[in-house]
């Protein structure tokens, strides 16, 4: 039952062949059996869990059933705020912090019944892209455990690769949904800045961060998305454009598409990464769609760009840990000013020191100019090249990540190399644009390759209609790993 | 970037190093400098400030009194919380 697709389980709750209590009695045992070696869960309230599904299966039984979700298992990363539950981010500065409000998101999937698997494991703060950050336990991916998941967000993916869930939630930054969900071959979605609310989603750095799922199929990352979508009083950004539906899904004939890929691919892509990318443009190409090359130059500023607002807006965000009002505070402070510092001091880690540093910096009097405001500025570039390439084409193709997943430890003493994990996804969050990974083949060494596809904002309807044609590509297709060595 | 340049920045965000600590940390930050220079070779003199924030739009609540966080809520999240306050270390020096 675990291995099916979300789908397939979906439809066997409704038709009532099985019942939640069986469906989350299944996923806990992969979990009990198998997460002692993938790490994805930092905790797990395994009686909470089945209270909940029995409650769930009560209600379908007399058809009361909330929703035709009502029962379904979904995993929520650890910096998404459940009321009663611990959210830690990843962080030390969190360790005992228990949520006194549920997220807009989690209120959404509560409403129509979904079953909660809270505490995925995640870099500090969402601050990485190997899951290597999190103060607590390095996540291990499920079809290698040498090897990391991707991050920030590697436990939610790390969980539905390792059949431990069919769907999850996790946050997206810089890449923090697509990176994993490539390097764990499954589907993963950042949604259009504002097309879900951010309210309980705690910010790393607020004009980026966006709220998106993960799934075994197509059909989860769509349903996931109506549930989520639609504007919220708690959050100014989250857009009044009309919430995403399934009613958008049509049928997309391949033959009408214009698909635009990068001109300059530059030479960081692996081999097998760009082989198998290169068929599924030519398998497209076959079938009638037009491909276009594009001018991506300006995108080799992405990083820097990302880089210096991000963590300019990460030192104002983490600004709020101080030690008095919630969160890890020092023993014994002398005075008012040992309480911040030495809480601050003790409760992050590396990254999120390195990373508040940078951003004072960078917003600093004397540097404001030369590094945030120039930022800002070539950010507006980067957004004015999409509207451009959206003139002339349907999507954007790009593989995920230039390389498969790496081995656990092997880009830990070098930033820049970690950062430029990212150096594909970061543009999209600079840009506000919807994206999402989808399962693209394996490498040499059995490891996923991810495919993103781009498209315009508030465009996921058009987005994940294209996913359920392409999804079904013989070179897309990815068997997640039954055993797990 | 020197060390006393990087201490100040790291009092202004509230943080301590050691001094063991803080000479990796100014190693990984002069590199990371070196690599997001890399945007200041932008001409980015085209962009408008209204280009910068043409997203972003004002929108508020309406103003109705509705109910926040308990006293009780608050306690129990509250690093040290006595009589119905939350405790800091003495602010004024006697």
């Amino acid at each position: 039952m675990i291995f099916k697709k979300y789908s397939e389980i979906k439809s066997l709750l409704n038709e009532k062949k099985i019942t939640s209590v069986e469906l989350c009695k299944a996923y806990l045992k992969r979990i009990e059996e198998n997460d002692t070696k993938i790490k994805a869960f930092l905790y797990l309230n395994k009686e909470q869990i089945l209270e909940a599904a029995a409650n769930s299966d009560s209600r379908r039984q007399v058809g009361k059933q909330l929703s035709e979700f009502d029962g379904i298992p979904i995993g929520i990363k650890d910096n998404i705020c459940i009321k009663g539950e611990r959210v830690s981010c990843g962080s030390k500065i969190l360790e005992n912090f228990v949520s006194p409000y549920d997220a807009t998101v989690i209120a959404k999937l509560r409403e129509k019944g979904f079953i909660f698997f809270p505490g995925l494991n995640m870099d500090e703060f969402a601050m990485g892209s190997s899951t290597e950050n999190s103060a607590y336990q390095i996540t291990k991916n499920p079809f290698d455990t040498t090897r990391i998941p991707g991050g920030s967000s590697g436990g939610s993916a790390a969980a539905v690769a390792g059949s431990m869930l069919p769907i999850a939630l996790g946050s997206d930054t810089g890449g923090s949904i697509r990176q994993p969900a490539s390097l764990c071959g499954i589907f993963g979605l950042k949604p259009t800045y504002g097309r879900v609310s951010r309210y309980g989603l705690v910010a790393y750095a607020s004009s980026l961060d966006q709220i998106g799922p993960f799934s075994n199929d197509p059909q989860g990352i769509a349903d996931v998305l109506s549930v989520l979508s639609g504007s919220d009083l708690n959050d100014s950004t989250a857009s009044m454009e009309k919430a995403f539906s399934s009613s958008d899904l049509s049928k997309t004939d391949l033959s009408k598409l214009k698909i635009g890929i990068m001109a300059n691919e530059g030479n960081e892509w692996d081999a097998d990464v760009k082989d198998k990318f290169h068929k599924i443009i030519d398998v497209l190409r076959s079938k009638g769609a037009v491909i276009k090359e594009l001018d991506f130059s300006i995108h080799s500023y992405s990083i820097p760009i990302y880089y210096i607002i991000a963590t300019a807006e990460c030192s104002s965000n983490l600004s709020r840990f101080d030690g008095i009002r919630y969160g890890y505070r020092v023993e014994d402070p002398k005075k008012l000013e040992d309480v911040y510092i030495d809480s601050r001091s003790k409760g992050f880690g590396k990254e999120v020191k390195r990373r508040i540093l940078l951003g004072t910096f960078s917003l600093s009097s004397g540097y404001y100019d030369a590094y945030y405001g120039q930022a800002q500025k070539a950010r507006v570039m980067i957004k004015r090249s999409y509207a451009e390439y959206f003139k002339e084409v349907d999507f954007i193709l790009q593989p995920t990540s230039p390389t498969t997943a790496f081995k656990i430890g092997e880009k830990t003493q070098d930033p820049i190399q970690m950062y430029k994990a990212d150096v594909l996804t970061t543009s999209v969050n600079l840009a506000g644009l919807p994206a999402i990974s989808i399962p693209a083949g394996v490498d040499k060494n059995g490891l996923p390759i991810g495919l993103q596809i781009t498209a315009n904002k508030f465009e996921e309807g058009k987005l994940l209609s294209f996913v359920s044609e392409i999804s079904t590509l013989e070179e897309c297709k990815v068997k997640l790993p039954e055993s797990i060595e | 970037m020197e060390k006393d340049k990087l201490q100040s920045i790291a009092n202004l965000a509230k943080l301590r190093f050691e001094e063991s600590q803080l000479e990796g940390m100014l190693t990984d930050f002069n590199k990371i400098m070196a690599y997001v220079d890399k945007v200041k070779e932008l001409d980015t003199n085209g962009v408008t400030e209204e280009e910068i924030y043409e997203w972003s739009e004002n929108r508020v609540r309406p103003d109705i009194l509705g109910n926040s966080m308990t006293r009780d809520e608050i306690s129990r999240i509250a690093p040290k919380f006595e009589n119905g306050y939350i405790v800091v270390p003495r602010v004024i020096e006697t």
